[in-house]
């Protein structure tokens, strides 16, 4: 027996590797949980990449979410695109992203690098938890665990939300503390014992998710005038195959959803 | 050591791992199945990426495929 979000990953890398799959489905095969219904894929941002999963999936009757079109000027600029497939009664989402948030360029080619070493088409558990750093509470339930996976204690250091943990930790590896709390503040803490930690730990959460917020909130007032616009585009792409409904929604995104959000702070 | 720490994630959750290949994939198609239940209430929901509310669901994205028998299905599903 298999499961219907890894075959189509197969199916998206049939002849070489060009989709991770990501977010909840990468939880489960991390085995820690089974949260979401939806499939998350961080595609190669490359020609060959769009047109194979869109040919995959025009094959199994998908149509066009709302988001931004699966063409990589918009993908480039950090937009989501969606799409959706019937089997029977079950309903299949496919979301779609080549810029994964608080993923730099370096970790990207890295996580590409490995999957293509490796051959493992999910990804893995420390960019998982970058990933996971978003606005809802659940996500760092699964952050928790998930830093308990990882190998090197600097990067569960880095990732850690247990304050057991965190002081288990610095009694063993001093040295990892002091270097990564250059890039982890909350790690000065440490030395203050288990009640300022849990509050730093606190602190910290509602911070990252005031961060995303602000990142969603700046994508969500790009695409303002594409919502408006939505109902009357997906009217004229009803019951369209869907390479020719991608191409439709391409034309009228452009001019209409920026390929890149106003950076922060912009007027 | 005070044997003690921080809980994140349920048993069952984490008795994933304990799981063979083929029964991580039963328990997983098969919450896959059951959750297709609450398809009628995220129809406009995203789960990823950067936008947050579908301002026209297509009537697919509810339970059950289109036409009347996917309201049929969903009633069902969801009222018992």
């Amino acid at each position: 027996m298999s499961n219907p979000y890894l075959d189509l990953t197969d199916e998206f890398n049939q002849g070489r590797l060009r989709a991770l799959l990501s977010s909840g489905q990468a939880v489960v095969v991390h085995r820690l949980a089974i949260m979401s219904k939806d499939g998350d894929w961080i595609l190669r941002e490359d020609a060959d990449a769009v047109g194979h999963v869109l040919r995959v999936l025009a094959g199994k009757g998908a149509q066009v979410r709302f988001g931004a079109p699966l063409d990589l000027r918009w993908l480039a600029g950090g937009w989501s695109a969606h799409l959706e497939f019937r089997r029977e009664e079950l309903r299949f989402r496919t979301d779609f992203v080549t810029r994964p948030p608080r993923i730099d360029a370096t970790r990207l080619a890295r996580m590409w690098a490995d999957a293509e070493a490796t051959g493992n088409e999910v990804v893995g558990i420390e960019p998982l938890a970058a990933l996971k750093l978003t606005n809802r509470e659940k996500d760092y339930a699964v952050i928790g665990e998930l830093a308990r996976l990882m190998t090197d204690p600097r990067a569960q250091l880095r990732y850690s939300r247990s304050s057991f943990d965190l002081l288990e930790l610095a009694s063993k590896y001093p040295e990892a503390v002091v270097e990564v709390a250059r890039q982890r503040p909350l790690l000065g803490q440490i030395a203050a014992g288990r009640d300022a930690l849990d509050e730093a730990l606190d602190r910290e959460r509602r911070m990252l998710m005031r961060v995303n917020e602000e990142r969603l909130g700046r994508y969500l007032t790009a695409a303002a005038t594409w919502r408006e616009m939505w109902p009357e585009v997906q009217r004229e792409i009803e019951g369209l195959p869907l390479l020719e409904a991608n191409a439709i929604v391409t034309s009228r995104a452009e001019g209409v959803l920026p390929f890149e959000p106003a950076p922060a702070g912009a007027p | 050591m005070t044997g003690q720490r921080d809980e994140f994630l349920s048993e069952e959750d984490l008795d994933l791992r304990n799981l063979t290949e083929a029964e991580l994939n039963a328990v997983w198609n098969l919450w896959f199945r059951q959750a297709q239940a609450t398809n009628d209430l995220d129809a406009a929901l995203y789960s990823h990426g950067v936008f947050d509310v579908d301002p026209a669901p297509h009537p697919s994205s509810r339970l059950g495929g289109t036409g009347p028998r996917s309201q049929e299905s969903a009633h069902r599903l969801l009222n018992g």
